[in-house]
């Protein structure tokens, strides 16, 4: 399973996956990666063979590297540092031991990275085994009624049935603005600031008077599509820092929002 | 992102005090998500260890059927049998998109060390994993499994059903086993 000569090396611009449009293939997201990669391109025994003597196509593999990514980059350079150290040592006469036990506690550079390898080689060959378990299309399905059925009618489905019929369209449009009715002209324009921080008080405040609310509910006297966005982004945040929990049974069903002030106070202690 | 079900309400009427490996059955079959033991016992008014004899009972008979039951940690489901994996993936539409190597090796390390933390896995892969992690968690591959009793108290991470079901794993005892060879080396 060696990869493909030359080895070469690139690192995706997204930092976040919901950021990241860029697909890599081919990459070696590590400096371990980068080592094995270069022991396997050489058909040589991750279990014998003298690391030192790969600091050298090491460097050259590094010197390929993007240094727009100085963060990565430093992994890299601590595997090439101990790589130099371990060729040094090998180079060098080995200094004569001073203390009783000194030489002893101090562990082998080169079997400590080795060990590191066969760990990081064991696991990298258990994804692949996982990753061709995965494209044989073997997965399991749990019974989700709604999303099956939204699935099917989307034409999901090979066959997708009738068309449907322009009616159907038309309703979905008045369904559409009935959902966000159009904000009447301001009287005159002005700055306003809308904040998290803001939207997060007033869902709190409506918790405190019901155990639990609907988001549709709230939002009822709403006229502003800015609100609505940062009301719902805000009910987002509370649920990423665990302070409610939200469900939403089908596709544009009601989103309701509960306290999970018990839960996040059983967390802290 | 803590893998949490929902408990149903504590039912009106007081339990039946029995539950058959049908009842059982038709009860995952209507459920649209993992049960907990605990929660079916409570249902049927029976002992946990009813219900795991029954759940043992229902494993073997499914094994003639399109079904399979799904079992991770104290939950169970009914999922659709691997080998009509590719079917229900036509009807439903579903299209897992591509794990990068880095993706499945993180992975990997997860569903066979967990619970682990991101420090562990930055120690194997010998990079920054917080990317890829980030990812699997999005994709709920991985999940948040509580906090280590360390210092800063990190996170733990696991796999969930998500994780099972994608792989065709009823339980992480289906696992592949790891190579041998590099395992024994490491225990050394």
């Amino acid at each position: 399973m060696a990869p493909a000569t030359p080895v070469e090396i690139s690192f995706g611009n997204g930092r976040r996956p919901e950021e990241s449009t860029h697909v890599r293939s081919d990459y070696f997201d590590g400096p371990l990666a980068l080592l094995l990669a270069l022991i396997e391109q050489r058909q040589l025994d991750v279990l014998t063979v003298r690391l030192g003597d790969l600091a050298g196509a090491y460097l050259e593999a590094l010197a390929r590297i993007d240094t727009g990514r100085l963060g990565l980059l430093s992994s890299f350079v601590t595997v090439c540092s101990q790589l130099i150290l371990i060729k040094t040592r090998a180079l060098l006469p080995r200094a004569p031991q001073i203390g009783p036990g000194d030489t002893a506690a101090e562990a082998d550079p080169e079997e400590e990275l080795r060990r590191r390898l066969i760990e990081y080689r064991m696991f990298r060959d258990a994804g692949r085994v996982l990753g061709d378990r995965r494209a044989t299309g073997a997965w399991l399905y749990h019974r989700e009624a709604a999303a099956a059925l939204a699935a099917g009618l989307s034409g999901a489905r090979p066959d997708p049935g009738p068309p449907l019929a322009p009616q159907l369209l038309a309703d979905a449009l008045m369904a559409s603005v009935r959902l966000v009715p159009p904000a009447p002209a301001a009287p005159e324009v002005m700055a306003r600031t809308i904040t998290l921080e803001e939207r997060a008080d007033v869902i709190r405040a409506a918790l405190k008077r019901a155990p639990m609310i609907v988001l549709q509910e709230l939002l009822r006297d709403v006229t502003d599509r800015v609100v609505v966005a940062i009301t719902f982004l805000a009910v987002l945040e509370l649920a990423k820092g665990r302070e409610v929990a939200i469900d939403q049974t089908e596709p544009w069903g009601p989103i309701t929002v509960t306290q999970l002030v018990a839960q996040k106070q059983a967390d802290d202690g | 992102m803590v893998e949490e079900f929902p408990e149903s309400r504590p039912p009106v009427e007081p339990p039946p005090g029995e539950l058959s490996a049908a009842q059982l059955e038709a009860l995952l079959f209507v459920a649209e998500r993992p049960l907990a033991r605990k929660e079916i016992a409570s249902l049927a008014g029976v002992t946990v260890e009813d219900v795991d004899a029954l759940l043992g009972d229902l494993e073997m008979t499914l094994h003639e059927r399109g079904l399979r039951l799904l079992s991770a940690g104290e939950h169970v489901q009914l999922v659709t049998a691997p080998q009509a994996g590719r079917l229900i993936a036509r009807y439903i539409g579903a299209d897992g998109g591509r794990l990068s190597p880095a993706a499945l090796e993180t992975l990997a390390i997860v569903a066979y060390r967990q619970p682990v933390t991101r420090a562990v896995i930055e120690r194997i892969r010998g990079v920054d994993s917080d990317y890829v992690l980030r990812s699997l968690l999005h994709r709920r591959l991985v999940v948040e499994q509580g906090r280590a009793d360390a210092v800063g108290r990190p996170f733990l991470y696991g796999t969930g059903f998500d994780f099972l079901e994608r792989f065709g794993l009823t339980s992480l005892d289906e696992l592949p086993p790891l190579e041998p060879e590099a395992a024994l080396r490491l225990d050394e």
